[in-house]
């Protein structure tokens, strides 16, 4: 049963995701990418993430598809249908996809940690704030800095001079 | 239980997709949406391996977040950095902005 909704997530997210690649409508791309980014969000809580899948679903469907649908709005009457949304790399991009693609599946195919069974113990969101706390609390500092950073930085670019 | 097999190549299929939006787009945003799908192939791998292979304090769900983070930043900059252009242009199209080069 378990197996059945693995597979299930699994195909969302990859037909998802080939829907945000291939849409033509700029719009239609941003609301598959919402999609997708679920269906992800849903593999972390299949794989016990709970804490990782909730901000999964605030910080991305909340917050960055909010963003990309306004920038795309701001940005409009450029989504009409005459006009071209790929550039004359189509065939060759698909290649190189393909061929790094079957590359690396390769590489997962041989190795032996395909067949590791997974750990037993589920980290509580407990222990996971200890550690945001304690081990990891210099790059969590950080972290805030460089979202501070961010946050001045659009400000400052996207005023409108005078 | 799912082998981790499973997870790696789910996350080698986002990853290969969002490659080849990032090649094949036109519009700005369509390329920032491509890089999202990168940043989340390599999420799902981090979170993966940290189940299986098993760390104490969670390492891998906590790099997860501080992805996650960096995304939010980086889209940011990104979106207003294509709202600043086309006001100068009055175009997001990436061959449309050559200027820069030599």
């Amino acid at each position: 049963m378990t197996e059945l909704i693995f597979y299930f997530i699994a195909v969302c997210t990859c037909v998802f995701a080939f829907l945000t690649v291939t849409a033509r409508d700029i719009f239609h791309c941003a609301v598959w990418l919402a999609f997708c980014l679920l269906s992800v969000a849903g593999i972390y809580f299949y794989l016990d993430a709970e804490f990782v899948g909730v901000i999964q679903v605030l910080v991305y469907i909340g917050g960055i598809i909010t963003l990309f649908i306004f920038a795309i709005k701001l940005t409009a009457h450029i989504d009409d249908k005459t006009i071209l949304q790929t550039n004359k790399q189509v065939l060759p991009s698909a290649l190189a996809a393909a061929v790094f693609f079957y590359l690396l599946f390769k590489v997962i195919g041989f190795d032996p940690w395909a067949k590791i069974q997974p750990d037993v113990q589920v980290i509580s969101l407990k222990q996971l704030g200890e550690s945001l706390m304690t081990t990891y609390a210099l790059p969590f500092e950080f972290i805030s800095l460089l979202l501070l950073a961010a946050m001045v930085g659009a400000i400052v670019i996207g005023k409108v001079k005078r | 239980m799912i082998p981790l097999g499973f997870f790696v190549a789910i996350s080698a299929v986002l990853f290969c997709l969002g490659i080849y939006g990032v090649l094949i787009r036109r519009n700005v945003v369509g390329i920032l949406i491509s890089i999202e799908l990168i940043l989340n192939a390599a999420n799902i791998n981090l979170v993966a391996f940290n189940k299986y292979l098993g760390t104490p304090d969670g390492m891998g769900q906590i790099f997860a977040l501080f992805v996650v983070a960096i995304a939010a930043a980086a889209s940011v900059v990104g979106l207003v950095l294509v709202i600043a252009i086309y006001r100068n242009g009055k175009s997001i199209f990436a061959d449309d902005y050559n200027l820069m080069k030599w």
